[in-house]
């Protein structure tokens, strides 16, 4: 039987390159993704791969605060629903999108380790919970 | 003397006692005697990903049922390939896969050599029961030697290993993530001709009518057309 490819050094550095990206521009830009490509030697679609699999990485530049409101279980039992949609009602952007005046991106995220006090959404390295839809205009105001 | 070790391991497989060695797989044994496992992400020459979970086999006292296709043999194993939990199984796997699928057989091309279809039929499966939301894609027609319809994409991965191990041309990757997973090219660019070559050896792997190779319309009327005069 053919052995199982394991995961090779090369997989690893390539989260840690993408991560620093991430962290230096807000996002991954496509030339810095065929650099790391490149430079490991393996193919641009598999850089491509992880930096969409996770949902911390981007690929496109977003606004200044970044919403991410927690989709899992909990949170989904707990009507995230709700919070998406009046955050979405807020800003009047979906998930996946970012204002025009580049001030919010939303997006939807997985658990985030708070789920005893569900729902809860992160804004950059913030996180709120105990979410409800009065509390969300407020939260938003303070943005900058 | 090489022989000395062969046939080291005895099983049974539905009722009866057979041996393998070390390191076969669960199909490999049952190719071996006669047993039929369907499959549809395995490549006999290729590491195995147990991404489909079609072949789906019953192992006494084991949890959950195990794929065949990569989960090697040991001592005294005993293992239903045929047993009604495996088919009730094995046919609702291909159902979730067809529910997903957004292919519509009666009027794919591809309808008679798909591998999926073939399952489908093989299990009886009908119409899937589950309404499932679908991913429609647009096609992708920019390369001259494969064309593809990612609609009908079902994830086993055969082109992008067939791609890499083969071909060792390394042009298809996976991307993003749970329902929105998709074989890509760099970063999820059309399919060209500068990163892929004439090959096809993806379009010969893919089970299903996702990869196909382009039709030049031209080509289809070649030589003088029939001219019956009076
Ligand atoms: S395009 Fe075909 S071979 Fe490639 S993953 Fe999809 S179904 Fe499998
Ligand atoms: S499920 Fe939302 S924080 Fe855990
Ligand atoms: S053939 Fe075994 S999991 Fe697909």
């Amino acid at each position: 039987m053919p052995e199982v490819k394991k995961k090779t050094k090369e997989h690893e550095s390539v989260l840690v390159l993408l991560q620093e990206a991430q962290e230096k521009f807000g996002y991954i830009p496509e030339d810095f993704m065929a650099n790391v490509a490149r430079s490991l030697d393996i193919s641009l679609s598999e850089v491509f791969g992880v930096a969409t699999f996770y949902s911390f990485l981007t690929c496109k530049p977003l606004g200044r605060n970044v919403i991410r409101v927690c989709k899992s279980l909990p949170c989904c039992l707990k009507d995230a629903q709700m919070i998406i949609e009046s955050v979405e009602s807020e800003l009047r952007i979906k998930p996946g999108e970012t204002t025009t005046d580049g001030k919010f991106s939303l997006t939807l995220t997985n658990c985030v380790g708070a789920c005893d006090k569900a729902p809860a959404m992160m804004i950059n390295d913030d996180t709120y919970t105990d979410l409800t839809p009065g509390k969300i205009s407020q939260i938003l105001k303070k943005c900058k | 003397m090489m022989w000395m070790d062969v046939e080291n391991i005895t099983l049974t497989i539905n009722d009866s006692s057979v041996s393998g060695r070390e390191g076969m797989t669960i199909l490999e044994v049952a190719k071996e005697n006669g047993i039929d496992i369907p499959t549809l992400c395995y490549i006999p020459e290729l590491s195995p990903t147990g991404a489909c979970r079609i072949c789906v086999v019953e192992v006494e006292g084991s949890r959950a049922l195990v794929a065949a296709c990569h989960t090697p043999i040991a001592q005294g194993m005993v293992i239903r390939t045929h047993s009604p939990k495996v088919l009730e199984t094995r046919k609702t796997i291909v159902e979730l896969l067809m529910a997903s699928h957004c292919g519509f057989c009666m009027i794919c091309e591809k309808a008679n050599i798909c591998d999926l279809r073939k399952i489908a039929a093989d299990l009886e499966v009908g119409l899937p029961r589950f309404e499932t939301e679908k991913r429609f894609y647009q096609i992708e027609d920019v390369s001259p030697y494969v064309q593809r319809d990612m609609s009908k994409c079902v994830l086993c991965w055969k082109c992008i290993r067939a791609c890499r191990e083969i071909a060792k041309k390394n042009v298809y990757g996976t991307a993003y993530r749970g329902f929105d997973a998709k074989v890509v090219v760099d970063c999820d660019q059309p399919l060209n001709k500068e990163v892929c070559r004439d090959c096809g050896i993806c379009i010969n792997y893919c089970p299903t009518g996702a990869l196909t190779r382009p039709k030049k319309l031209g080509e289809e009327k070649k030589g003088k057309p029939l001219v019956i005069s009076s």
